[in-house]
């Protein structure tokens, strides 16, 4: 009889799980103990290992796909079996609900293409590969879960890996004398992730950047008394920063362009009514983005508490995990400002369709009006967004209007 | 055989009948009165004294275990404590008579004998001697603890230190005898002449054998006195310790002042039990112990069963035995009856006798009787027998507090020194030679008929135009071994060799021919067909201070030797506190083509147990080189050697083995032939097929493969293999050796750990089948052929191109076999 694979529930708090890799593919045989697939929460990463012998009648969900925890991700049975019982409702295929993707992997938009799985036919699903192969693999940065192994078992080799260098590896060694200098370290769960889904962003989009400064004279105004206010030792004052001013000043941006308060689906766009707005966080564990949701409901003084809050909850490792999904927000500010960064060009965090680096503060020579030419602090900003979605005129206009907003900012 | 003793059918088929002569037991019935004369008034009182001591020592001991408690000192002792209370005066009589350099052997009993035995050497050691001895043991931290306050003569003095001592031993302090190391069971001091007791039953019965040889062979003074049980007459060991000591070839072929038997008394303390087991009406058939005599030699051992309840009537035999010893006419079986009153240890509940016999001995108890005696022959006052008892008592009590005092009397410090007691595993000294004399020779090495025909050999495989050499010209590794072999006799007077088949014959595999030529008989001799007893004998020898080469024909006969080398070659160093050392050469050669019983390469087996190092040359050079080393050394060695090639010739050492002395030092492994594409480590013959497999790996598949001979399995250097490996990423690791538990398996482990990082592949061992060993015709289905390498490798290592496996090496087959057992 057929029976159907189901994606494990770990830990009370996980509703669904990425499916990373399918190490197993539809029609090849599999024995109780093999790794079918792994997948990952927000916070770990595990391999599934089959409970059944038989041969994989069908894979219901893609590489990349986020399930639901125990929903049914394949069937193993017999060749020939019928197997409609098994097969998962419609519901909870990835892609027809939001695509709540953490982080996209790098499959985004080509589900359908088979992928080239590392393992031989014999060998019993997990990458094998020789300590002496993965060491040197790692040294030279080659990524060895797409080589096909040519050793016992389809075992990879270090001679697999110098091979596969050649192609890949063009620099000289580092190494001349066989003292290592340096060390390798491997990467946590979280740079898996980041890494894999930034490259997907540059890999998946079209995404280019716009660069423009407003005159931030109000905003700093606004800061001083702020800072005033505090030091007297106003209680009611909040310690409203001169970010969340800015966010605050593109929420209300935001509210004129829709079309930049989306999200890019393939084949549709998702316009957010509300704004959910995506704060980049570096936390020790690295990159995070947390989103504040409804944003555009709030008033100066609760939003600028709600962004810290999601920030402390992120550098703490409490953060909900299900804002700090790629999918939470509908668009991203990412702040450099204060590290002294005059220009650059912010990722986009897919499936969002643009994000605004916002940079440092700059003295610029300006007409002050009367032919007078004086110093005027200006802030730089830096909006990518994704041409798929959105042409350069909107964007333009869109970050015209940012500047528009923090130009004539007051409290 | 020698050819000087015909053997005449005609006189050998003569009827005639065995004629046993009478053997005495409990003859002596002389009285105080009659014993005056050979004794003076202190002599008597000093015996009652020796037996006081011994009663209350073991009666301490026996409420520590039983009540945690003595005189108020309270202290949990949970170590062993196998006590003779009753056998005070077979212990006392015993060592009465014999001076330091008279050596006992004891049991797992033997603190009575221990005791017995330093208070003589106490009462017969000047005081300057003894003070010096008491001062340079350990660097005097004994004596210092028992000087500590005291004002006494230094003979009160000394008997404190060996009180002490002893209970510092019994509970694991390191001023004990050994460091605490020993313990109870194992307690000795050789400056009183005080050799281990044993914990194996009948373990001294072949030690002290070697410990007579030790005497005879080096014109040693003093006597041996293997101190055993009566139960342990059911040992094997003890059988062939007889044997051993009893063998026609010291009176008819020793020559000169080497002639005649030796000096050893085999005392069996015979307290009629064997633990529970009662040897007179149960579990032995001798009835009398002293009639094992009557069957052993035409002398009967001089076997005489005496009464152990009496001092006097044992010191009285023991001056008589000593006579016959000193007249070599040994050795002497004494059967001293006694009765130990206390159990077998404190746990024994005595449920296999009735307390009708234990009461009825010790109505005739031997303190009290003797006690008696004395008092009514006026020799001594009750009051000062009195007082004797109540001092002994305020004694043990002192000796006790200072032994349990952790400040005063610590034990071995192993968290400040975690390596204490592996750095006692081995002595690891190089000595020439064990004394200065001049060797006993019968003629300078260079007239020596196979040093000349050595002379004409070619030492290198190939002869100076590279052609192979005929196997009657080549100098073969048997060659090398007998290199190192004479050229130790010729420089260390006290090394000797036996075995069987070691003299004439010149060794079952001619390794030793010429050096019958060479020695005296008491230097090479053949033994019986005891292997027991040919390693006992060696590691008596040995721990008394000669060097030895004792020969096991064939590995499979290590079995038969399995007490002596696994128990008691590999311990004593350690359990001496490293006070004596082993210099015992162990050869052992593994056979061939005589099938399951006489081809098997166990040297797994010794190289599992601690304090044995383990060697196993294959080539000329290495085979002298390795000789010398193990010669040069103070620890024991076990040498294999393989039948299959003993007519090899050197391959790899150019221009051939020298033909002077040189040494290969121990743990050292050697690269036999390099490359970098993988390493086969080896061990012991296998090395050729290996080097065969090495060639179809370059020839067929270009597979330039390193080739390592492992040469020592203990100890071992990995820096080469693990180089190697670090180089190839594979290895594969081959023996004769069964592969289940093999040593290989132990290096493959130690690699994988040591070099995991650069591992492609795992480690792959590739030994005999687990099964019996089939007829020579069939061995290349048992033991590893070339073509199993290749195996081994396409099937595991990596996949080698157009090759076919013949063997299946599947995960299927892997564990089909374990799960058979096969």
């Amino acid at each position: 009889m057929a029976i159907p694979v189901i994606m494990p529930k770990q830990g009370q708090s996980v509703e669904t799980c990425i499916i990373t890799k399918w190490f197993r593919q539809k029609g090849e045989q599999v024995k109780t103990g093999d790794i079918l697939f792994s997948y990952e929460t927000d916070k770990a990463a595990f391999d599934f290992e089959s409970a059944a012998d038989g041969t994989i009648l069908d894979i219901l969900y893609p590489e990349g796909a986020e399930v639901p925890v125990l929903a049914n991700v394949a069937v193993i049975g017999s060749p020939g079996e019928i197997i409609e019982a098994t097969k998962t409702s419609d519901s909870v295929v990835a892609g027809k609900e939001e695509r709540a993707i953490l982080l996209p992997g790098p499959e985004i938009g080509n589900h359908d293409e088979k992928r080239q799985i590392p393992v031989p036919e014999s060998g019993a699903g997990r990458i094998r590969i020789s300590p002496r192969a993965r060491r040197v693999a790692e040294k030279k940065g080659i990524d060895y879960s797409k080589i096909r192994g040519s050793g016992p078992n389809g075992r990879i080799l270090c001679s697999d890996i110098m091979n596969a260098g050649q192609e890949a590896y063009t620099g000289s060694p580092l190494v001349s004398n066989g003292v290592d200098e340096f060390t390798d370290k491997p990467l946590t769960n979280v740079r898996k992730l980041i890494a894999r889904s930034m490259h997907a962003s540059l890999m998946n989009s079209a995404q280019l950047t716009h660069h423009m400064s407003a005159d931030v004279r109000g905003l700093l105004e606004a800061r001083r008394r702020i800072k005033e206010n505090l030091s007297a030792g106003r209680a009611e004052q909040a310690d409203i920063t001169l970010n969340d001013m800015i966010c605050y000043c593109v929420i209300k941006a935001l509210s004129r362009f829709p079309e930049a308060n989306s999200h890019f689906l393939d084949d549709h766009m998702r316009i957010f009514k509300s704004v959910h707005l995506g704060i980049a966080v570096d936390t020790p564990r690295g990159l995070m983005v947390p989103a504040v949701r409804n944003a555009d409901s709030m008033d100066i003084v609760s939003l600028s508490r709600s962004l810290k809050s999601v920030a402390d909850d992120c550098k703490k490792g409490s953060i909900d995990p299900e804002l700090i999904k790629s999918t939470a927000a509908s668009f991203t500010v990412s702040n450099l400002g204060n590290y002294g960064v005059e220009m650059f060009t912010p990722v986009i965090n897919l499936p969002q369709t643009a994000i605004l680096g916002v940079c440092t503060i700059i003295n610029r020579p300006a007409d002050l009006g009367n032919n007078t030419f004086g110093f005027v602090p200006y802030i730089g900003l830096s909006l990518t967004y994704d041409h798929r979605a959105i042409d350069g005129g909107p964007a333009t206009l869109f970050l015209r209007e940012i500047k528009k907003e923090i130009e004539s900012f007051t409290l | 055989m020698p050819k000087s003793q015909n053997i005449n059918p005609e006189d050998v088929r003569r009827p005639q009948f065995i004629e046993f002569g009478r053997i005495p037991v409990n003859q002596y019935n002389l009285t105080i009165e009659q014993e005056k004369k050979n004794f003076t008034t202190d002599d008597f009182v000093r015996i009652y004294h020796d037996m006081v001591i011994i009663r209350e020592f073991e009666t301490m001991l026996n409420l520590i275990k039983t009540t945690n408690e003595y005189r108020g000192i309270s202290y949990n002792h949970p170590g062993p404590a196998h006590l003779s209370i009753g056998q005070e005066a077979a212990a006392v009589g015993m060592a009465y008579t014999l001076g330091i350099d008279d050596y006992i052997f004891g049991s797992h009993r033997s603190h009575g004998e221990i005791l017995a035995k330093g208070l003589s050497a106490i009462h017969k050691l000047d005081e300057d001697n003894l003070y010096n001895i008491m001062q340079h043991y350990f660097g005097g931290k004994a004596l210092s603890v028992v000087e500590k306050g005291f004002s006494g003569s230094v003979k009160e003095l000394a008997v404190r230190f060996l009180l002490y001592g002893a209970l510092a031993e019994i509970f694991a302090r390191e001023n004990g005898f050994n460091k605490g190391l020993g313990g109870s069971m194992h307690a000795f001091f050789t400056p009183f002449g005080i050799y281990p007791n044993n914990a194996i039953v009948g373990g001294s019965g072949d030690i002290s054998v070697g410990a007579a040889l030790y005497k005879k062979i080096n014109k040693k003074p003093g006597i041996v006195v293997c101190n055993i049980g009566d139960a342990s007459m059911g040992c094997g060991p003890v059988w062939e310790g007889i044997s051993f000591a009893t063998m026609d070839q010291y009176t008819k072929l020793w020559q000169g002042e080497y002639m005649g038997g030796l000096p050893l008394i085999f005392n069996f303390m015979d307290n009629l039990y064997g633990m529970g087991g009662q040897t007179m009406g149960e579990t032995m058939g001798f009835g009398i112990l002293a009639r094992i005599g009557a069957g052993v030699n035409p002398d009967m051992m001089h076997a005489e069963r005496i009464d152990g309840y009496n001092p006097l009537a044992v010191i009285d035999a023991f001056r008589r035995k000593r006579e016959i010893l000193e007249k070599r006419r040994g050795p002497v079986l004494l059967d001293t009856l006694t009765y130990r009153i206390s159990g077998h240890s404190p746990s024994d509940a005595s449920s296999y006798r009735s307390k009708e016999e234990i009461e009825a001995w010790q109505k005739v108890d031997s303190i009290t009787t003797y006690g008696e005696q004395l008092a009514a022959a006026g020799v001594a006052k009750t009051e000062l027998l009195d007082e004797i008892r109540s001092d002994a008592g305020e004694l043990l009590a002192h000796i006790l507090k200072l032994t349990v005092s952790d400040e005063i009397s610590p034990r071995l410090d192993l968290i400040s020194d975690p390596d204490a007691i592996g750095s006692m595993m081995f002595s690891n000294q190089s000595v020439d030679r064990m004394d200065d004399r001049k060797p006993d020779v019968l003629m300078p090495m260079e007239e020596n008929p196979r040093v000349k025909s050595i002379k004409t050999k070619e030492r290198f495989h190939l002869d100076s135009e590279g052609k192979p050499v005929s196997k009657a010209r080549t100098y073969q590794l048997r060659d090398g071994i007998f290199e190192a072999v004479i050229d130790r006799f010729y420089k260390d007077p006290t090394l000797a060799a036996w075995g069987e088949e070691n003299r004439d014959w010149g060794g079952a595999f001619a390794v030793y021919r010429g050096l019958t030529e060479a020695l005296p008989y008491h230097r090479l001799f053949n033994s019986p067909i005891s292997e027991g007893a040919i390693v006992g004998t060696a590691i008596g020898y040995g721990m008394c201070g000669g060097r030895v080469i004792a020969e096991i024909m064939y590995c499979d006969f290590l079995g038969r030797s399995g007490d002596e080398v696994f128990n008691q070659l590999p311990k004593w160093q350690a359990m001496s506190g490293n006070l004596i050392k082993m210099p015992v050469v162990i050869r052992v050669s593994v056979g061939s083509k005589y099938g399951a019983q006489h081809s098997q390469d166990w040297s797994s087996l010794v190289a599992h147990i601690p304090g044995l190092k383990v060697v196993f040359p294959a080539t000329p050079y290495d085979a002298k080189g390795l000789m010398n080393s193990a010669l040069q050394g103070t620890d024991p060695v076990i040498f294999f050697e393989s039948q299959r090639i003993y007519d090899i010739g050197e391959m790899f050492h150019k221009p051939g083995v020298p033909e002077g002395y040189y040494e290969i030092p121990l743990g050292e492994p050697d690269i036999k032939k390099s490359g970098n594409d993988i390493t086969i480590l080896t061990i012991g013959a296998t090395l050729y097929q290996v080097l065969k497999a090495a060639d179809i790996l370059q020839g067929k598949y270009g597979m330039n493969a390193e080739v390592i001979d492992a040469r020592t399995l203990v100890p071992f250097n990995y820096e080469p293999v693990i180089e190697s490996v670090r180089k190839t990423g594979k290895i594969v690791l081959a023996s004769d050796a069964s592969s289940r538990g093999s040593f290989l398996k132990e290096m493959a482990q130690t690699v994988t750990e040591l070099a995991f990082d650069y591992l492609d592949a795992p480690p792959v061992v590739v030994g005999s089948r687990n099964w019996i060993i089939p007829a020579h015709e069939m061995e290349t289905y048992f033991f590893p052929q070339p073509g199993w390498i290749i195996d081994a490798i396409h099937e595991k290592i990596i996949p080698l191109k157009g090759h076919k496996s013949g063997s299946d090496l599947s995960y299927e087959k892997s564990l089909k076999l374990n799960r058979e057992g096969v």
